[in-house]
């Protein structure tokens, strides 16, 4: 099946999505260790790391979009952790 | 007779004398995790680069491979400096990453936290959940 011009394949989708992935993880456990770390300039990497870890999401986000599967986006409605057994 | 730092007893997380150097240990592991996760992410970006075909894809990818490897050698210089990652010192380098496996199991090997710790079913609910989505 020939792909729509502009859109990514199926092999390009999935580096993305595992890259999006990753900047999702190291922008939430750079901030996060910002707060245990005692060293500032090793702070000062980590907040540099989460900025540019922002910039990334955001320009892999719109990337993400031009994959054949998009679709909207729904509101975040977690299952709640109840063990009602 | 010298003592064998790898043959300690368990460690006990009520002796102060374990918070002897604590943040400089701390610094140093936190530093290490950092290093590893931006080597991964210049190996991630490189990998995603060579699947890529779409123009603006490559470019994107390209982009940050350039800031992945530039945030990579920053870290590495810090550590360097700071004397946690000893890149020209192969000994040296021995020493710490044995000391740093032993003291990480010592730690991993202690019983921190309650057995039981689920919060289950704490906010698993709003004031108005009677209304419906995003009015609720």
């Amino acid at each position: 099946m020939p792909m729509a011009p502009g859109t990514l394949g199926a092999h390009e989708a999935l580096e993305v999505h595992e890259l999006l992935n990753f900047k999702t993880l190291c922008a939430a456990k750079s901030k996060l260790l910002q707060g245990l770390v005692f060293d500032q300039e090793l702070k000062d990497l980590m907040e540099k790391d989460v900025q540019q870890s922002l910039r990334d999401i955001s320009n892999l986000q719109s990337l993400y979009q031009k994959a054949s599967f998009q679709t909207e986006i729904p509101e975040f409605r977690p299952t709640p952790i109840l063990d009602k057994g | 007779m010298k003592t064998n730092p790898m043959n300690l007893p368990p460690m006990d997380q009520l002796d102060p004398v374990n918070a002897l150097n604590m943040p400089e240990t701390s610094d140093m592991t936190l530093a290490m995790d950092l290093l590893m996760r931006a080597k991964e992410g210049v190996r991630n970006t490189a990998n995603a680069l060579t699947e890529s075909v779409l123009p603006q894809a490559r470019v994107l990818l390209r982009g940050q491979l350039h800031q992945a490897i530039q945030l990579h050698q920053e870290i590495a210089e810090l550590m360097v400096r700071k004397k946690w990652f000893h890149p020209h010192d192969l000994q040296e380098q021995y020493q710490l990453d044995q000391l740093s496996a032993h003291k990480t199991v010592q730690i991993a090997q202690m019983k921190l936290y309650p057995d039981d710790t689920r919060r289950m079913g704490m906010f698993d609910r709003t004031p108005d959940e009677h209304m419906e989505g995003s009015q609720a």
